[in-house]
């Protein structure tokens, strides 16, 4: 590797040949350049945007990402191919992606307390649940729209219902779980334009855990919801709006316990099945295909369960309480979770044989209150900290790619927003959501 | 003879001294005088002058009245033998001292006594003395009780004695030999006997002995000691402190250090290189006492100019008092590698989960938090502080659930241990508050709605002890209020959440007391307790209570009401209990810092004592299901121990010291006031005068 820079010790030099998968526009030639070997991510990203200037004189200069043998260069390039052991003399291929990094900070949504869950999959609105007791729909990310109001306690978590071709395109479904031990069911129609937010209430209401909701997921199909609570287990609800046996009883039942007796609009429903299992409060459950179910809890274990049987077909212990859990990844089979302690682990399940997670990540120096998947990269996720940090991690590099401290407080709750969104929400009462984001 | 006798004698003595003035030319007789009276071997001699004075008395026979012409002339027959002279005293042998004070001195034949003789005064002595010119000779016999006087032949005889030579001038001591016997002319010897035979023929009886011998030689009875080989050279240098050179000294020989061997700089007259500098000398002040160099090296043009050594004096004098106070019994010192003393811990690593570091924090309160206590799910948790204020807390994230203001500063905060009551005990003042959390769902809020009522009328129920305690509702919140008398300290479910304690610490006979929730009825079971009681627990799975007294734990059966066990922690001041959920050991926290872990099954003895906090303890905690423990000090740490309990009854539990919890600030002296393990995490919370109530995760 001395062969460059064997007369000039300050300048050695790497012959490179840039490469993308970039549409073209932003494609440079492929011819291979000599560059300083001490030059580290910026002086490259410079060197193709000048390339890319001079091809198109209106370019705009804009942020690039370097991958070498798919690990994205974080040092000095001299120092990254020592450390990979590549050769210099070489021509080396370096492929380089948009740097993904928020561009964008837009206006904080400002909540009456803590806002506790959030939930992005819909790019049209976001729903987050809060502290006082209400759910809220912010449409576009900065009006808010609908007011759910119903739970008596704090809504630990929130998840929109995609149920696929049934219904207008404006018409949604929403699940909420409380720290008032209930889930309750919203619909509302977007379409509509508002001044004043709406006050909706649930039409469905399901009060079978014996303890606080902690978190929610619905189904790929979009007419099952399954919730985990701290009476350690998993119950799976039908979403389905108007059944009429047994939803009487249990209105009448209600009746007799409080006297609530103006809810007659409101429905309720029982579980179809529990999955049974965990010895600890389920803190996080994810139903990422139509038979299978993760969740997470405060017993240090991840399972799988099958939706057909309700039995439980992979279990792993990984020493710490959990506190969320994604799947997704490469082939939609990765496991990310993060606990009582500041390090977000990865786990391939297909491994057999080990429990030994397959990605650490340890840049966070408090608690992991969310973790989430990119929908559509192999390679994104997030995660958010009681530290007031929510980081960008790239499964190709150790480091974190971006860390959006905007937070004053912890970091309750966390996701994706329109793929190219980060929408958190804290202990200080604001949804942040920082845009921008290619990926 | 002697005493009386040396009394005159010592009387003429003076008178001889006298005389020796006069006479310068006879000093021997004096010399003799002096002798005769100071030797007493010298009787027989005196004897001896005594017979030849009879000889003259005889030969003057004029003095001697009684004089015996029988002993005389026995006397002149043989004047070699003292033994056929009778004594002419008839007392005998014994001393004159006897008879001193008598006026006679023996018996005549006829048992008369026999006068003594008018002792003659000095004047008549001195007259004598005058006018006799011979009176120098004279001696007084005690023993005889007469005078004698010497005749020139006897002086002379005495005065050859005392030259050392034979009293009789005519004998010759160096007479020249003559062989008697005739050697000429004689052809054998004196006998002429021939040798007899068994000079000739070996001796039988040693030629048995010596077969005896062996015969005892070759059966191995005799063994003979190999000839010692003297070493023919031996190190003249050599170590003469060794052992086996030191033998002879004795068991307790030490030997004395040896000095360092001179060198050349202490030689009168070293080389210059050895001479140090002005500067280097005066460096040396600066040095400590003992890096300072014993010895300057100094120079002198020859050995005469070299001076006395000037700490001569003092070192000798180091040296005697080394000798003197130097202890006389040899120290033992044991040379052992003190890491092989410490016992064998598993490590750190292999006993985790254990609480670590802090990442949560639960703030909201504006006084100390006294105690805290944690729902049995692990989802919430209660603190009370000295502002007045119980807060409850979501463990999760740190957000203050609910606040209700006592109104005065909580002692002690504790959850009812059934998940189905959420009932908060609180004890605040002289009052126990049992507050209503409303965390159940709606059937449970029912029944502890029913539960938490009392009727007004309700203080009269129990009976003689409801002067002690009176069941009130709480006026502003939801619960009941229990009155007593003094100062609640501690309160405590029972498992079965029905029951709970209370402590008052200055209640003498009404101290501890028990309550039953359903009932609402007050109990005092316990009566006796010689020192103030701190706090009072229930056995985690038996009807047994521990109340820990200031200075000693005191175990109740409480289906039988009596004392089954008395623990001794043997510490100054006990200041918390807490019990293993196995409810076989027990751990004491003191105010001196100190931890005593006892195993109620081995003795009423601490197992092991911790000596941890350089402060007081403030509350010491099990945790419910893993091998853990931790004591909270005011010294702001909490420690955490490992503390496995093993099933098999012979293997005694393992404790570890595992972490120093650092991280509450001190207010008022005080530190961390309270810690509480999660029940279902290896977690740890501490609540600190710092009004922070922290949780330590794994």
């Amino acid at each position: 590797m001395d062969a460059n820079g064997g007369s000039m010790e300050t300048s050695r030099q790497v012959r490179v040949r840039f490469a993308t998968k970039l549409p073209p526009p932003l494609r440079v030639p492929t011819t291979s350049l000599a560059v300083p070997s001490n030059l580290s991510r910026m002086g490259l990203s410079e060197i193709v945007n000048h390339l890319l200037k001079n091809m198109d004189s209106g370019y705009q200069f804009q942020p690039f990402d370097f991958l070498v043998d798919g690990e994205l260069v974080r040092m000095p390039l001299e120092q990254f191919l020592l450390a990979k052991g590549i050769s210099a003399e070489k021509v080396l291929e370096i492929e380089y992606i948009n740097a993904v990094a928020p561009r964008k900070q837009e206006d904080p949504c400002l909540h009456d307390d803590w806002v506790s869950a959030v939930d992005g999959s819909n790019p049209s609105f976001i729903l987050t649940g809060c502290y006082d007791g209400l759910a809220r729909i912010w449409k576009g990310g900065s009006v808010c729209t609908h007011i759910l109001e119903g739970h008596s306690g704090a809504v630990t978590a929130a998840s929109v219902i995609n149920r696929k071709g049934e219904e207008s395109e404006n018409s949604f479904y929403v699940a909420t779980g409380s720290k008032d031990r209930s889930l309750r069911l919203w619909k509302f129609d977007a379409g509509e334009h508002v001044d004043h937010p709406l006050r909706i209430r649930a039409y469905k209401i399901f009060q079978e855990h014996t303890s606080s909701v902690q978190s929610i997921s619905s189904a790929p199909s979009g007419d099952m919801v399954c919730s985990g609570s701290w009476d350690c287990s998993i119950k799976l609800w039908e979403v389905k709006e108007s059944e009429a046996e047994g939803d009487s009883v249990s209105i009448k039942k209600r009746k007799l316990l409080s006297d609530a007796a103006e809810q007659e609009s409101q429905l309720e429903g029982t579980a179809t099945s529990t999955l049974v299992g965990h010895a600890q409060c389920v803190s996080s459950v994810v139903w990422p295909e139509l038979q299978t179910i993760y969740s997470a809890s405060w017993d240090h274990s991840i399972r799988q369960w099958d939706v057909q049987t309700g039995n439980e077909t992979w279990n792993m212990v990984c020493g710490k309480a959990l506190n969320c859990l994604d799947v997704g990844g490469e082939s939609s089979a990765l496991v990310v979770a993060g606990g009582s302690d500041p390090v977000l682990r990865i786990w391939d399940p297909r491994k057999p044989g080990t429990l030994a997670p397959i990605f650490q990540f340890s840049s966070h120096s408090s608690w992991i209150t969310a973790s989430k998947w990119h929908t559509r990269s192999w390679f994104h996720l997030l995660s958010a900290s009681y530290d007031g940090k929510v980081m960008l991690w790239d499964l190709r590099t150790a480091w974190p790619l971006a860390t959006i401290d905007s937070h004053k407080d912890k970091v309750l709750c966390a996701d994706w927003w329109k793929d190219d969104s980060v929408i958190s929400g804290g202990a200080d009462s604001k949804l942040f959501i920082c845009s921008g984001i290619q990926i | 003879m002697p005493a009386a006798m040396a009394k005159s004698l010592a009387a003429s003595k003076k008178k001889a001294d006298r005389v020796e003035q006069e006479e310068p030319e006879e000093p021997s007789e004096n010399g003799f005088v002096r002798e005769y009276g100071d030797q007493e071997e010298e009787s027989e001699r005196s004897d001896a002058v005594g017979s030849s004075e009879d000889e003259r008395s005889s030969g003057e026979g004029e003095k001697d009245g009684k004089d015996d012409g029988k002993i005389h002339q026995s006397s002149e027959e043989s004047d070699s033998s003292e033994d056929e002279v009778a004594p002419r005293n008839t007392i005998g042998e014994v001393p004159l001292e006897w008879y001193k004070d008598e006026e006679h001195i023996g018996y005549d034949i006829t048992g008369k006594k026999i006068r003594k003789h008018a002792r003659k005064d000095k004047i008549d002595s001195f007259l004598a003395g005058v006018d006799d010119s011979k009176n120098w000779r004279k001696i007084y016999d005690e023993y005889n009780d007469e005078e004698v006087e010497l005749t020139r032949e006897e002086i002379r005889i005495i005065r050859r004695l005392l030259k050392g030579r034979t009293p009789h001038a005519e004998v010759d001591p160096y007479a020249p030999y003559v062989d008697w016997f005739d050697w000429e002319d004689k052809g054998h010897p004196l006998s002429n006997a021939p040798e007899p035979k068994r000079r000739f023929i070996p001796s039988k009886w040693e030629q048995k002995k010596v077969v005896q011998y062996v015969r005892a030689i070759r059966k191995g009875l005799i063994k003979f000691d190999k000839p010692k080989e003297e070493p023919p050279f031996y190190l003249l240098w050599g170590d003469d402190s060794s052992v086996a050179e030191n033998k002879r000294h004795g068991l307790s020989y030490i030997p004395a250090p040896k000095p360092k061997l001179a060198g050349h700089e202490e030689s009168y007259n070293p080389s210059i290189e050895y001479i140090p500098t002005q500067e280097e000398i005066n460096s040396y002040q600066l040095m400590f006492e003992e890096d300072r160099p014993k010895f300057i090296p100094r120079r002198y043009e020859s050995l005469r100019s070299v001076p006395a050594y000037e700490n001569a004096l003092k070192e000798g004098f180091d040296r005697c008092l080394d000798l003197y106070l130097c202890p006389r019994t040899r120290k033992k010192r044991i040379n052992i590698d003190p890491e092989s003393l410490r016992p064998k811990l598993p490590s750190k690593k292999d006993l985790k989960p254990y609480p670590l570091t802090c990442y949560l924090e639960y703030r909201g309160h504006s006084g100390p938090v006294n105690s805290i206590s944690i729902e049995v799910s692990g989802q919430w948790i209660a603190s009370g502080s000295t502002d007045g204020m119980v807060r409850i807390w979501e463990v999760e994230t740190g957000r203050c659930l609910r606040v209700w203001d006592i109104g005065e500063a909580v002692q002690h905060i504790a959850w009812n241990p059934l998940p189905e009551l959420p009932i908060l005990a609180v004890s605040a003042g002289h009052e126990v508050h049992l507050l209503n959390t409303g965390l159940g769902d709606a059937e449970e809020k029912m029944h502890i709605k029913e539960l938490l009522h009392v009727e007004e009328v309700l203080t009269d129920d129990a009976g003689n002890s409801a002067s002690a305690v009176s069941w009130v509702q709480h006026e502003k919140h939801d619960g009941i209020t229990l009155k007593h008398l003094k100062t609640v300290s501690t309160v405590e479910w029972h498992r079965k959440g029905d029951y709970f304690t209370t402590v008052m610490p200055s209640g003498d006979s009404r101290a501890v007391l028990i309550h039953q929730l359903s009932k609402k009825h007050t109990a005092n079971p316990i009566k006796k307790l010689r020192a103030p009681a701190v706090s009072a627990v229930f056995h985690p799975t038996r009807p047994f209570f521990f109340i820990s007294t200031k200075k000693n734990v005191r175990v109740y059966d409480l289906s039988k009401n009596k004392l089954i066990k008395k623990l001794e922690p043997g510490l100054r001041e006990v200041s918390s209990i807490a019990i293993h959920p196995g409810g076989d050991n027990v751990i004491v926290g003191s105010k001196e810092g100190k931890m005593c872990w006892f195993d109620m099954d081995l003795s009423s003895q601490p197992y092991k004592r911790l000596p941890a906090h350089p402060k007081d303890i403030t509350n010491v905690a099990f945790h419910r299901s893993y091998p853990l423990f931790a004591s909270c000090s005011d010294d702001c740490t909490a420690y955490v121990f490992h503390g496995m309990v093993y099933s098999d009854l012979n293997q005694n539990p393992l404790i570890v010291p595992l972490e120093i919890l650092h991280g509450h600030t001190s207010s008022n002296g005080r530190g961390v006031l309270d810690c509480k393990f999660h029940p279902r995490q290896p977690w740890l919370f501490t609540a600190g005068a710092d009004s922070v109530i922290k949780l330590y995760c794994h």
